[in-house]
């Protein structure tokens, strides 16, 4: 992969982590969106749809209410494209999915670093902030903006490295049917994932029942595809 | 003291900001900074009428504490800045913020984390399942922030148009009926999306990989509904291609 094609998916990588919590929701943090993109970039958009398509049950999961901890599946989904891609034919989907779970793992842990840094910014800041000063608290809502971007650079650069390790060390190590294993474990947990996430999200009330016609609905359809 | 309003107050600088109002969430006041921010361009009518001591206590108070669903946050900000306007005493103006945190952030949560994010992200798998590629996401984009955009704009107009009377905005029968319908609108595309996402998914596996397919799907979801307070579906992934692995080396 070429040093310019890092850095492309380095720099989409840190986009789609800012668009999570900063700025602007417009949900290209959603894996949906965030892998295809990348996979456009590798050209390849079969992985990146795919991908795409898999980490968006796991993001089913997530509900990003109020101060809740949670994986970020975007800048994870760019990393497990990339690992998936970079192993095409060899090992695809199961690696795409480690490298992609590891760097989500990550990129939810640094989320929570930077809402303490951000916190203690706001602590230090505080005397200005209550003389109601505008300069301050502007600068003080950059610079936590420019913090969350650095951050989203760190999980995506990870992920990124994690992939190229995954490919170096993982690769070749495999057998064939290991490589199928690591697939059904991957897809088969997303399907879990986004099922159950799903059906918390639908909850008991009459939203079942039309969850329950959507499934016999979407059922019919595949099968008589 | 009062200041009447201009007649275009800066909505287009506070929108903008508006965009970013969760960029400083901190454990400390969550989205106040960010809150602040964006009212901030609609308080300086009170710099201008030379009341720089107003202006930086309604300043002061944009940026305390505030914690709601971030798309709805125009709606408090418009509000809390159209009652400094008006002379509204500190106090209420601290109460009016503090009452619309809750209703605000249930409202949002029902509205788009558990409405129209799913159902138009549900549209956008059963579209990519059926074979249309790129373009579903383009459509996803596009249809999501399509409402999006609306949303914060009528939130910011409804907020300044209302003030410290911001509650009649949220009995808008509009966004009542968009509740309620939004629910099970939800409900019906995920749950069609399911059966087709696994056809997409599984398409690859044949013989025996696509029965283990079905049992590891099956054996993670009763995992995840049974141990639903210990297991999340980041660990229960990573759990299952750790076990995947170690049977690639065992049975090669």
């Amino acid at each position: 992969m070429s040093p310019e094609l890092l850095l492309g998916l380095l720099a989409w990588g840190t986009l789609v982590g800012l668009d999570l919590v900063s700025v602007p929701q417009m949900m290209i943090a959603r894996p949906l969106v965030a892998g295809p993109i990348a996979g456009a970039m590798l050209g390849d958009g079969w992985t990146g749809l795919t991908l795409g398509v898999l980490f968006e049950l796991f993001q089913y999961e997530v509900l990003p209410v109020g101060a809740a901890r949670y994986p970020e599946y975007g800048p994870a989904t760019v990393a497990a494209v990339s690992a998936a891609h970079a192993a095409a034919g060899t090992l695809g989907l199961g690696l795409g999915a480690l490298v992609g779970l590891i760097t989500g793992m990550a990129g939810g842990v640094s989320l929570h670093a930077v809402r303490r840094l951000n916190a203690r910014a706001v602590r230090r800041a505080t005397a200005a902030l209550e003389a109601g000063d505008a300069r301050v608290l502007v600068r003080l809502h950059t610079a936590a903006i420019l913090r969350d971007a650095a951050r989203a650079a760190v999980v995506t650069a990870l992920g990124l490295g994690l992939a190229l390790l995954a490919r170096t060390y993982l690769a070749g190590t495999i057998s064939v049917r290991g490589v199928l294993l690591l697939d059904v474990a991957a897809v088969g947990s997303a399907l879990a994932v986004g099922t159950a996430g799903t059906l918390r999200l639908v909850g008991r009330g009459q939203d079942l029942r039309w969850f329950a016609a959507g499934v016999v609905g979407g059922a019919a359809v595949a099968w008589l595809r | 003291m009062s200041a009447a309003p201009r007649a275009r107050p800066a909505f287009g600088r506070s929108l903008l900001r508006l965009f970013t109002v969760q960029g400083s969430w901190n454990y400390e006041r969550m989205q106040g900074v960010g809150m602040g921010v964006a009212e901030e361009p609609l308080l300086r009518d009170l710099r201008v009428a030379g009341n720089g001591a107003a202006y930086r206590a309604a300043v002061a108070r944009g940026a305390h504490f505030f914690n709601a669903h971030p798309y709805l946050c125009g709606l408090a900000v418009g509000a809390a800045a159209r009652a400094e306007h008006e002379g509204v005493p500190p106090d209420q103006v601290e109460r009016l913020r503090t009452a619309l945190c809750g209703p605000l952030g249930s409202l949002g949560d029902r509205l788009v984390w558990a409405g129209w994010l799913p159902f138009t992200s549900g549209l956008a798998l059963i579209a990519v399942a059926l074979g249309l590629g790129l373009p579903a996401i383009l459509g996803f984009l596009v249809v999501f922030n399509a409402g999006h955009v609306a949303l914060r704009w009528w939130a910011l107009r409804a907020g300044w148009t209302h003030g410290v009377r911001v509650a009649v905005a949220l009995r808008q029968p509009l966004l009542q009926r968009a509740t309620a319908v939004l629910g099970p609108a939800m409900a019906f595309v995920v749950g069609a999306a399911l059966p087709l996402v696994a056809q997409y998914l599984g398409s690859g596996f044949l013989g025996w990989s696509r029965v283990a397919l079905a049992g590891v799907a099956a054996l993670g979801f009763a995992l995840l509904w049974w141990l639903r307070a210990r297991l999340t579906g980041v660990r229960l992934g990573l759990v299952l291609l750790a076990v995947a692995t170690l049977a690639g080396w065992l049975w090669p």
